[in-house]
């Protein structure tokens, strides 16, 4: 405490001042979630935790609300763009760290992370004009064609294609998360020790082999990290989105239908709600998507950390 | 068994066609890239004009005018956010950085703002709204912690600037008259943000009502704060132990090496994260959807709805009329190509400067 004292009053201050803007850093997340609760606080009495999250209805006429439309929507088009954008990201991260020649290296992995820093509304925008039309002449009629003709799949891709729809909005975020998985799974490939991958070349292994036995489990839990990272980013995507949804409350099998996320949700009704259970209920919407995305980042960011601890070992 | 030519010839085989297939998801990376920018490119380049800049919007379905009160807005939405956010970010990025290097109040803060750095931007937006938009009862909260937060700012400004010049003009090396001049200007900085804050105070609490450019601002500087911090925290670490040890040896104070040497040898770094995360931010239009709003007409007043690009952009491409969606586009290309030279800047810098090091 003595030396403490010593110490020169600018110092002092300077301590202070950085530590309170580091407290107000600290505060501000928290701050977020209590804001959200005390004004979500109506609907949640109003309808409950699971009674919301399991309602279908978003009725602002009767002033009756459920989650579960935007709920389904955000998770179908999380999940299905996931599936699009894992197997394209690993494969652009096992091009950049075994396949590319030297010199392409950088240019392709700057471009690739060129895609994460596009906004997002330049994304919706495009998908609007010219990825919807494309989806809705060609892409989608042919889907129906050849995979709507399988019995049980075939239920996922019926309806009118027209574009604004979960397929097109799962199509447009896997573009914008594949960046994050893909740079973070590099990351990881690049830090395999080169004498565990020449070991495997002098048992007789393939190149092929190398990556899939060695080079992938070894870099397992960064990518884990960057998945889930990836699905945090899915879950929270607005704009992107907004423009090829639709904003139709509607749980639907088929893909070919417009449906509501809860970005969507909040980003077309916010402004537009006239009374107070309607506003309480879009910010319990907005608290569920910031708890949820919260505990997903987390989870990623223990894989990430415990992927750092593994490799320093 | 591997002695059978057709067993290695299948593992050949597979291992062509999985590294052929990496090689084409690559390919698809690059294309979407590349049709995205080129579609951008093209509606962009036929939409843009002088005109653009220069003039107010035309009402609704008429023909002709520009976007001038969304490129002034943005602006000014953007510059407030990094008046707020980074020094709040670097101020917080020091401290965990320096003073509390090491400790669990560190990890918890550096690990919170990477997940704040991925939280949804539209939740940022409810929750500006809920404290700066909608009044809270009688008295609006955010806006008196607002005018205390830009007061605090604007006293820390005038009080750096005044140290400065108090230093420049009497070169005094005694102790006790540098502790004089030292509570001088500490008192000074004081009574500056005091009297700022009951300034303006009444002149913006009351006036802040409904959307407003203050709270867009502060929406972007939300965004800002834990990417600054992150990357001030990262460029902070990068300066090695032993320049510090050096200048502590030397009797410097902890503050003094702080600004004397560790943010001189990290500036670099330091401003080009600050220019990352304003790029990050101009793109951004989740958080400005119902804080900032928008407005047809020009304007330069913060606490009135403010138009800024990128939801200009949202209600233009959305609307009716082929105009607007020029309009849209031409916006969509001035702030696409903005992000990405920016980007591809500061990111080479970055490159050139740590190369070397890492």
């Amino acid at each position: 405490m003595k030396r403490f004292i010593k110490l020169p009053i600018t110092d002092i201050i300077f301590a202070l001042i950085s530590f309170s803007a580091s407290f107000i850093v600290l505060t501000l997340i928290f701050s977020t979630i209590l804001v959200l609760y005390n004004e979500s606080s109506l609907a949640i009495h109003r309808f409950g935790i699971l009674n919301f999250i399991f309602t279908v209805d978003w009725d602002p006429v009767r002033e009756v609300f459920g989650a579960a439309s935007s709920l389904y929507g955000t998770l179908v088009t999380t999940v299905l763009s996931l599936l699009i954008a894992i197997p394209i990201s690993i494969g652009i991260a096992i091009f950049l760290t075994e396949i590319s020649p030297h010199i392409m290296k950088t240019p392709v992995g700057i471009a690739i992370e060129m895609l994460a820093a596009i906004p997002s509304i330049i994304y919706g925008m495009w998908g609007l004009f010219t990825l919807a039309p494309i989806m809705a002449n060609y892409i989608e009629p042919a889907l129906q064609a050849t995979l709507g003709k399988v019995p049980v799949i075939g239920k996922l891709f019926e309806g009118t294609p027209m574009g604004i729809d979960l397929f097109t909005a799962s199509v447009i975020l896997s573009i914008m998360i594949t960046p994050f998985i893909a740079s973070i799974a590099r990351d990881s490939f690049n830090l395999t020790p080169n004498i565990v991958k020449e070991s495997a070349y002098a048992l007789g292994a393939t190149h092929w082999e190398v990556i899939r036995d060695v080079v992938i489990p070894y870099a397992k839990l960064g990518v884990y990290g960057g998945i889930v990272l990836a699905l945090g980013r899915a879950l929270g995507e607005t704009m992107a989105v907004a423009f090829v949804l639709g904003n139709n409350h509607q749980i639907t099998l088929s893909l070919f239908e417009a449906a509501a996320t809860i970005t969507v949700t909040l980003a077309n009704e916010f402004t537009e709600a006239d009374t107070d259970i309607y506003l309480s209920s879009l910010f319990y919407l907005a608290l569920i998507l910031f708890v949820l995305s919260f505990v997903v980042l987390a989870a990623a960011k223990i894989f990430l950390l415990r992927a750092e601890k593994g490799y320093s070992r | 068994m591997i002695s059978n030519p057709g067993y290695v010839k299948r593992r050949k085989i597979r291992g062509f066609i999985a590294l052929f297939l990496s090689t084409l998801a690559a390919g698809l990376g690059l294309f979407w890239l590349g049709f995205i920018l080129f579609d951008v490119l093209r509606h962009g380049l036929t939409a843009i004009n002088l005109e653009l800049f220069l003039e107010d919007p035309a009402p609704p379905g008429i023909p002709g005018g520009g976007l001038r009160n969304a490129f002034v807005g943005q602006i000014l939405i953007t510059f407030y956010a990094t008046i707020i956010g980074v020094p709040l970010g670097l101020l917080a990025g020091t401290f965990i950085a320096e003073y509390a290097r090491g400790t669990k109040f560190a990890r918890v803060v550096s690990i919170l703002s990477d997940i704040m750095v991925s939280v949804p931007s539209i939740v940022v937006g409810t929750f500006i709204y809920a404290i700066m938009v909608q009044p809270q009862g009688k008295i609006n909260l955010g806006g008196i912690f607002g005018v205390l937060f830009l007061s605090i700012i604007l006293a820390i400004i005038f009080g750096s600037i005044l140290n400065l010049i108090v230093k420049k003009v009497i070169r005094i090396s005694e102790s006790k008259a540098g502790k004089v001049v030292n509570l001088f200007v500490t008192l000074s900085t004081i009574l500056f943000g005091l009297v700022t804050f009951l300034i303006l105070m009444p002149k913006l609490v009351d006036r802040i009502h409904g959307f407003n450019g203050w709270a867009g601002a502060s929406a972007l500087a939300f965004i800002m704060i834990p990417v600054v911090l992150r990357t001030t925290e990262d460029m902070l670490t990068l300066v090695p132990w032993t320049l510090r040890e050096a200048a502590f040896a030397l009797g410097a104070s902890y503050y003094n090496v702080i600004k004397d040497i560790v943010y001189r040898s990290a500036i670099t770094g330091i401003l080009t994260g600050i220019i990352l995360s304003i790029s990050r931010v101009a793109g951004e239009t989740a958080p400005l959807l119902f804080t900032s709003f928008n407005n047809s007409y020009f304007t330069l007043n913060m606490n009135e709805p403010m138009a800024s690009l990128t939801v200009t952009i949202f209600n233009y491409a959305m609307g009716p009329y082929e105009d607007w969606h020029e309009k849209a586009w031409a916006a969509a290309f001035v702030i696409t190509f903005f992000i990405l030279i920016v980007t591809i800047l500061s990111r080479s810098i970055i490159h050139l400067k740590y190369k070397n090091k890492s």
